[in-house]
């Protein structure tokens, strides 16, 4: 049932050689539906040679290209020219003249994050934030804690391990008084992972998975941590 | 002097763009032109009085600076993509009352023309006049 669903679910891909070429055999492993659309000739050819790949040679930009493709019989496009401005546009075209139901944008220029929201595309991807953000964490938060970033860097997954002679070794979860937008949602203790209850007791050695909704108190945790290693 | 506050902003200086640009100047109205190509600016008419900024029609930055305390906002770059979002961006996050765009393809009006961005189609103007100067000549 839910293999059928997936092969009905029809994704296009327009634009981008390298980023289409292993975006689509990934998808097309998965069992999705997938078009490319490419204007580039050279580019075409190869990317057939991928098997159950439909390939559309022309610019996505245009309109009758789009429904040459059938972009109206697709579930998601996804924009992945080089040019910010041609990939909103193909969002804006599939969403109101093909009714795409969800539009996945490739931006540069990450000022322009809002706006493209704002102009309805559903999600939008910045490759440049999302570097720095994965630079920022490598060095920053190297041997402390390993952070992840879920729904677009809105909601934060870290792990931070207790170290010996932490003052938080020993106690239990309510005695932390963690600020509301944390929890601890899961204690890693050897090769176990509990899930910790208001009564859990935290021991030394424990890596302790946390889940934060407010970027500001990455830092607060991140002190905490910190905290723990000194004391 | 100036009857009207708020200047504007034009996008893109090429033909149309510098000509329309030097004609407000001689007007003796704020002009604020925008090209991502320095050399473009020598289209401009030496009588050209207003502001000319090097940077991208799209920039943030530079839209910012430039929209500061303008009244209307002229996408006229040779890419129509590049007008379509500009134009966006000047009715949507500066919120300018008067935002115009060239686009080329007809297709695409549509996407500007919901949102209260008014769109000059040269091919349908020139379709227009074509189809009047057929009528007269039948006649």
């Amino acid at each position: 049932m839910f293999a059928r669903n997936k092969e009905e679910k029809g994704i296009l891909i327009i634009g981008g050689f390298n980023k289409a070429k292993s975006l689509s055999s990934s998808l097309i492993k998965k069992g999705y539906r997938v078009t490319i659309v490419n204007k580039n000739y050279d580019h075409c050819e190869k990317l057939a040679e991928i098997d159950k790949l439909r390939v559309i040679y022309g610019d996505g930009s245009k309109k009758f290209i789009l429904e040459e493709a059938k972009a109206g019989d697709h579930q998601i496009a996804i924009a992945l020219t080089p040019s910010d401005e041609t990939n909103l546009v193909i969002c804006e075209m599939c969403k109101k003249y093909f009714d795409v139901k969800k539009t996945v944008c490739l931006l540069n220029d990450p000022s322009k994050t809002d706006f493209y929201y704002k102009m309805g595309i559903d999600r939008v991807v910045c490759a440049l934030n999302m570097i720095t953000n994965i630079m920022e964490e490598q060095a920053l938060m190297d041997e402390m804690t390993r952070r992840i970033p879920v729904d677009e860097g809105r909601i934060h997954v870290l792990e931070i391990p207790v170290p010996k002679d932490s003052e938080i070794a020993g106690r239990k979860l309510w005695e932390l008084n963690l600020p509301k937008e944390v929890i601890i949602g899961c204690i890693l203790r050897n090769d176990q992972s509990l899930i910790p209850r208001g009564d859990s007791r935290i021991n030394e050695g424990d890596v302790l998975l946390i889940i934060t909704s407010d970027e500001n108190k990455l830092r607060e945790i991140k002190e905490f941590g910190d905290y723990a290693i000194t004391k | 002097m100036k009857k009207d506050k708020g200047c504007t902003v034009i996008a893109g200086c090429g033909r149309l763009g510098a000509s329309i640009a030097g004609k407000l100047s001689e007007e003796r109205k704020d002009v604020v032109i925008l090209d991502n190509d320095k050399c473009s600016f020598r289209k401009l008419p030496f009588s050209y009085g207003g502001l000319s900024i090097v940077g991208n029609a799209t920039d943030m930055e530079k839209l910012n600076a430039a929209l500061i305390d303008a009244k209307a906002f002229i996408a006229v770059t040779d890419l129509d993509c590049v007008n379509i979002c500009a134009a966006q961006i000047a009715k949507s996050v500066f919120n300018i009352p008067k935002v115009v765009a060239r686009i080329y393809d007809e297709d695409k009006l549509q996407l500007v023309k919901d949102m209260g961005i008014d769109a000059i189609c040269p091919s349908e103007l020139s379709e227009k006049e074509l189809a009047n100067y057929i009528e007269i000549e039948g006649d």
